[in-house]
């Protein structure tokens, strides 16, 4: 298999490596891996199939948002297989075992998938509509049939092994995310001795500053200032920071229930320890800094093994030192997929061609592509993806006035990058039955009204730029400061190299098509 | 999770220690074999089913172990108030959006 590391590249331990094996064939990773990562960084792109057409699926993504890559884990031992693992979460250790899921007899060739063939056949609610009647054949007939054909992944079928543990916990201040927003808003309180707790799902704080590090932040590289950051909050006694803590739920006044995951990426972990502890924290004030996710585009074939996030492939790169693949065509209809492939190709990956929707962008995107010898195509679009298990290229073609399109030309590639803008990360918000408002002019949707004494940061307001979210991380804190009685002393964090960005929405990119087929489950 | 503030304990404590008794402000009639079938089965069965402010009877079972009234947004799912078993409904409930911590202060 191809080695896609890139050399000073990532924040991997290169020093340790890992061994950890994907359906029976052993791989190596690097500490700091995620299986998505450390399977990408061998050529592996294809990780499961889809549960209803069994369509052969790779990661689209390279956090928790993950819809495809989910795999079956186990440590060894009885009660210990783990279903619906997300492969872009799960950190690797020596020993762990994974499985792809929903393949019959394997994930390289699948008798199921000939469903995807007959995909016209298979209306919605298929199942429901075929396999009602007679009643006496639910038992032995439909139900085995649909378990093992349509299920995602397999039931343990042992009790769980493992114990896991339940806290309590009170701040005057509990942020979750870790990225620009909530690490300002966390040193905004602390440094103000305001009781903190801040919380992040990944095994570093950092968020979007480890995918993408602006050139410099209060003049320091960004490497230095995270790592003086996190040195001052760990060591100031008012402040409580959780990793690999996932904010789960938030309820009635201001209770947030956390779990976090303490052993899922040990080899060997203590005895005795607990697997995960459940917190349940009771803040008095709340920042959410969840940041948002990138959107995909809607063309046919898009969830190839192969297509996936500009935002993804920019974090396997920055985070992982991994090149998801050796030639990529990005299709984009925003400003951040082009710093994407900026990046891609000074880690020397080709760009086959760059393909925006919009007709015009700015002159800057231009002239960086240009140095970098980047293909671009404006006002085109992707319409469709070649290649079954893995992308081997697409059809690119110019957007005419009336929608359609034309001079269509074939362009080879390995890997597709999309990106149609991006949505405010707001579910734990819709948690406390905060309305959604739609703001028209960015076409996405923001935090309306509240009801629970919470503040949104960054991101999840719709403000794109690192800067812009640093500020408002500061903000967020003086408010919530306020809220609490106390008198803020506020702080400002300088970003160099700032990456702002806007882009357009494309509910459907323009095809010749009347209508995509709807859904490939 | 709610907190819910006991009126006899004085403290806002967790919507664990507590348990929902109903509706309330129903009298008991003085001499139930007076009561015709149809008022006795209103007294036993007919409650109401508010969207907005509803008077309620809560226990603080994992306390003090009272029982005591409050009044609570069913759309909101907020207290308004609490108060002692005889008191009346407090009037001036319009206010229903408003958390109990507010009107606490
Ligand atoms: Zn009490």
């Amino acid at each position: 298999m191809s080695n896609l590391r890139v050399d000073g590249k990532g924040r991997i331990n290169r020093d340790k490596r890992i061994r950890f094996t994907f359906d029976g064939v052993s791989y190596e990773g690097f500490e700091g891996d995620t299986v998505a990562s450390a399977l990408l960084a061998n050529g592996v792109h294809l990780m499961g199939r889809s549960f209803k057409y069994h369509r052969p699926r790779g990661p689209v993504t390279a956090g928790s948002e993950e819809p495809n890559a989910l795999i079956g884990t186990s440590r060894g031992g009885a009660g210990r297989f783990e279903p619906n693992t997300r492969a872009t979460v799960q950190e690797i250790y020596e020993g762990l075992t994974t499985v792809s899921q929903n393949k019959w007899p394997s994930l390289n060739f699948d008798v199921g998938a000939i469903n995807d063939k007959l995909h016209k056949l298979f209306a919605a609610g298929f199942y429901y509509k075929t396999f009602m009647w007679p009643k006496s054949f639910w038992d032995k007939v439909y139900e085995p049939v649909i378990r093992a054909s349509a299920g995602l992944g397999v039931s343990p079928s042992e009790p769980d092994a493992d114990a896991y543990a339940s806290r309590y916990l009170y701040a005057e201040l509990l942020i979750v995310g870790a990225g620009p927003a909530g690490l300002a808003a966390a040193l905004t309180a602390a440094r103000n001795g305001t009781d903190v707790v801040l919380v992040d799902e990944n095994r570093e704080l950092g968020g979007s500053l480890l995918s993408e590090a602006p050139a410099s932040i209060d003049g320091k590289p960004t490497e230095t200032w995270l790592s003086e950051c996190i040195e001052e909050l760990s060591t100031l006694p008012n402040v409580r920071l959780m990793t690999r803590s996932v904010a789960i739920g938030y309820y009635h006044e201001n209770m947030v229930g956390v779990a976090e995951k303490l052993t899922d990426h040990l080899a060997y972990p203590p005895a005795g320890a607990p697997r995960e502890r459940m917190w349940r924290i009771r803040a008095k004030e709340v920042i959410l800094a969840q940041g948002a996710l990138e959107r995909p585009l809607v063309f046919d074939g898009n969830d190839r093994p192969g297509v996936m996030m500009a935002s993804a492939a920019q974090t396997y790169l920055n985070r992982y030192g991994v090149k998801v693949g050796t030639a990529a065509v990005v299709m984009t209809s925003h400003d951040s997929a082009w710093y994407a492939a900026f990046d891609l190709v000074d880690a020397g990956v080709t760009i086959a061609a760059l393909v925006d929707v919009r007709s015009s962008v700015g002159d800057h995107l231009l002239s960086e592509a240009q140095a970098r010898g980047i293909t671009v195509k404006t006002g085109h679009t992707v319409l469709s993806v070649a290649g079954k298990k893995r992308v081997s290229g697409v059809q690119v073609g110019r957007v005419t006035g009336d929608g359609k399109v034309s001079d269509i030309t074939s362009v080879s590639c390995d890997t597709v990058l999309m990106s149609g803008g991006w949505t405010p990360s707001l579910h734990l918000f819709s948690h406390t039955k905060g309305s959604l408002h739609w703001d028209e002019e960015n076409e996405v949707f923001l935090p309306g009204e509240k009801t629970e004494r919470c503040h949104i940061a960054g991101g999840g307001r719709g403000l794109w730029s690192q800067q812009a979210a640093f500020d408002d991380g500061v903000l967020a804190a003086e408010q919530a400061l306020t809220s609490l009685g106390q008198t803020a002393k506020t702080i400002s964090v300088d970003v160099d190299g700032d990456r702002a960005g806007s882009g357009i929405v494309m509910e459907e990119l323009p095809s010749n098509d009347d209508k995509l087929l709807a859904g490939h489950l | 999770m709610l907190l819910i503030h006991c009126p006899y304990c004085k403290e806002k404590l967790p919507e664990l220690e507590f348990e929902y008794a109903g509706q309330a402000h129903i009298a008991r009639p003085l001499n139930p074999a007076e009561q015709s079938d149809a008022e006795w089965r209103d007294y036993l069965f007919i409650r109401s089913n508010v969207r907005g402010d509803h008077a309620e009877q809560w226990r603080h079972t994992h306390g003090c172990g009272r029982y005591f009234n409050a009044l609570r947004n069913t759309v909101s799912d907020k207290f308004i108030a609490t108060y002692e078993i005889e008191q009346p409904r407090p009037t001036g409930s319009e206010e229903g959006e408003k958390s109990n911590e507010q009107l606490e202060s």
